[in-house]
């Protein structure tokens, strides 16, 4: 007998469960992994599958998160062959290339659109019922591209958006007013880009409306100058880039922030990029940011905000520059 | 690096409408704040671990490399919202380190493919010559946690360098050893790493010493199951376990790069028990002289009680005189690189 006979007696004679949560990232790049040990730390799968073309790096990732095991409570496995993924409940889709210092998002289009025609159907394959979380940018039109190329119904395709970009938003104003920024309620919408829109009418504090005590904020006009908290918000991604190569940590916590909502089946509202035909006067079929509900059948439902007509017009702006690069797209 | 004085007036009259203050007492220091010096791959993923397990009120990052010390704080910041530590400053200046409770060392340059742990010595030394006595400066209450390698000769140099009592002083030391051996040795038994009992002790590297006696699960020794456990004559080779473990790093270096993630959820686990006062045990770097016949200043790892003073105390562990004479040999290895350095 093996030691490990004398020590265990196996009693279940059926097949073991597997895993119920199980969460997929593609791509073992710097976003890649902070999203994976971002999610790994707030325990939300009980397993996580990680995929890439590159064979050594995503080895070598998956032993170090796995060499980490006695203090997680998730099984972390990982294969360059999609195989590896199959029954996830929300795959996360980090792969493609980024943004160098100085380039803009929708620079990279071209080239993501062809990682995504290899990625997107092995996802489908192997998770057909699966939640999928785009976040490579361009990340609107890329969460576009992915929902054509994966055939999903519209509330299984989420970008994560602007996300990230209300939280900066949120991080800047808490430091203005002296708050933690989960006490400064204030939303980014639109493009993921440089021309998101913050919507300063609903910015405010204890339902106090910020906007209610400053008339002119946001506006050119405006003595105190908050359009200056936005334009940092914008320019945010391309600081960090130019001083540390790439921008990781925040977008790992925000990704984990939206697995969460839809693991937990929490019924949160995020702004997050979806399908907006027909929505603020758009009328073609583009993705972007607006708050939606987020549970575990996916992208539920969608929060109609009343915005100025001014705000309405950057959203169709923002509408019809996606809709220029994407009509170009091969798929 | 906060932002300039241009921004904060004109805010203050949102500001002001909005919120009366009540106390107009100083800003409180921080009760539970970390540095972690350095902001390299093993330095962050320290810092992320800390962060999402919520283990401090303040976390301050030092480095020399300004820009790449700035971007990293800014990224961490962006994701304020979803954290629980809401002071994260950074600054190439050790001031912003002050009142510090415990102080993660990280800093210093990496194996290179190939090399050994023990290769890097001088190199190290040299830079922690700038480092402790300003951590020390700045957080003469605070305890520090040496990871950079070879961390066992690093922790000894810490120690003289910063003058601090040595239960002040902790190496990471095997703390990742032990969880990569308990990790494996889970797996082959189909069970959770914390399930397995298993303590890898000596050095953090080629020589660390798993002490096969004390390794059981739920309380049954394997050994007693399996008298050749962890020796060559054994039939199942478990003792290949162990040489997996000794040769993870290397394994991971040459597949990524580098390795951080283990060792920065290791930390976390570290920090964890310090902060909160703990008083649990986790085989850590620490001053062996007199411990085990040995004579020397040299510090290893052994069972140590890690609690708000730092270690604590340290477990008495049965070891065969086989493991002591590896503990010894580990000893004077490590004696024989400390004798020759310079200026410690």
């Amino acid at each position: 007998m093996s030691t490990k006979e004398k020590l265990i007696s196996h009693v279940m004679k059926e097949e073991p469960v597997g895993s119920r949560n199980k969460v997929t990232v593609v791509g073992v790049g710097m976003v890649g992994m902070a999203s994976a040990v971002s999610i790994l730390l707030k325990d939300l799968c009980d397993e996580l599958a990680m995929v890439d073309v590159m064979e050594d790096k995503l080895k070598g990732e998956v032993m170090d998160l796995q060499h980490g095991s006695l203090f997680l409570k998730t099984k972390i496995v990982g294969d360059k062959d999609y195989s590896v993924t199959a029954n996830s409940k929300v795959v996360v889709v980090t792969a493609g290339a980024r943004q160098q210092e100085g380039e803009s998002r929708l620079n990279l289009v071209q080239r993501n659109v062809n990682i995504f025609k290899f990625i997107i159907p092995n996802i489908v394959k192997y998770s057909p019922n699966c939640i999928l979380m785009v976040v490579s940018n361009p990340v609107d039109i890329l969460t576009y591209v992915a929902w054509k190329l994966s055939g999903f119904p519209r509330h299984r395709v989420i970008g994560s958006g602007t996300n990230l970009d209300s939280a900066r938003f949120r991080h800047l104003i808490g430091e203005k007013l002296h708050l933690h920024p989960s006490s400064c309620h204030a939303w980014i919408v639109g493009e993921h880009g440089d021309s998101s829109v913050p919507v300063w009418s609903g910015v405010n504090v204890a339902g106090v409306s910020l906007q209610g005590l400053n008339p002119q904020m946001g506006t050119e006009g405006d003595g105190e100058n908050w359009k200056a908290i936005h334009k940092e918000v914008v320019d945010g991604a391309y600081e960090v880039i130019k001083l540390k190569g790439y921008t990781s940590w925040a977008i790992g916590m925000s990704v984990a922030d939206l697995v969460e909502s839809i693991i937990k089946n929490m019924h949160k509202v995020h702004p997050v990029s979806t399908l907006v035909q027909g929505m603020h006067g758009v009328k073609d079929e583009v993705f972007l940011s607006v708050p939606c509900v987020l549970g575990n059948s996916g992208l539920t439902d969608v929060i109609h905000m009343t915005l100025k007509a001014e705000e309405e017009k950057q959203v169709q702006k923002s509408a019809e520059t996606l809709w220029g690069v994407q009509k170009e797209l091969i798929l | 690096m906060r932002q300039g004085n241009l921004k904060s007036a004109i805010m203050s009259s949102v500001l002001q409408k909005l919120i009366s203050p009540l106390a107009s007492t100083p800003a409180e220091p921080p009760r539970n704040k970390v540095t972690v010096v350095g902001v390299g791959q093993v330095g962050m993923a320290c810092a992320i671990s800390i962060l999402l397990r919520d283990l401090c009120d303040e976390l301050a990052l030092v480095d020399v490399m300004k820009d790449r010390l700035k971007g990293e704080m800014m990224d961490l910041q962006h994701g304020s919202l979803f954290l629980k530590t809401s002071k994260i400053v950074a600054d190439t200046d050790y001031a912003v380190t002050a009142n510090s409770r415990l102080v993660v060392v990280t800093a210093g340059v990496r194996q290179q493919e190939g090399e050994s742990r023990l290769n890097l010595v001088q190199r190290n030394v040299n830079v922690f010559k700038s480092i402790i006595p300003q951590i020390v400066k700045y957080s003469p209450n605070c305890t520090l946690v040496v990871v950079s390698n070879p961390v066992d000769v690093l922790t000894y140099v810490t120690w003289k360098l910063s003058g601090l009592p040595k239960h002040r002083v902790i190496g990471s030391g095997t703390n990742l050893d032990s969880a990569r051996f308990r990790f494996l040795m889970a797996e082959r038994l189909g069970i959770h790493a914390s399930s397995f009992n298993g303590w890898v002790l000596g050095e953090h590297g080629d020589t660390s010493v798993p002490v096969w006696s004390g390794a059981n699960v739920a309380g049954v020794n394997l050994q007693k199951l399996n008298p050749e456990i962890g020796t060559d004559d054994d039939s199942e080779q478990w003792k290949a376990t162990h040489k997996a473990v000794v040769d993870s790093a290397y394994e991971v270096i040459k597949l990524k790069g580098y390795t951080n993630w283990a060792i920065g959820l290791s930390v976390a686990d570290l920090t964890e028990s310090i902060i909160k006062n703990m008083s649990r045990v986790h085989p850590v770097s620490t001053m062996v002289k007199d411990m085990y016949g040995i004579g020397e200043e040299v510090f290893l790892s052994l069972p140590c009680v890690l609690n708000s003073s730092g270690v604590g105390s340290v477990i008495n562990m049965t070891l065969t005189d086989a493991e002591v004479g590896q503990l010894r040999n580990s000893a004077d290895t490590l004696w024989g690189i400390q004798k020759d350095l310079k200026d410690v």
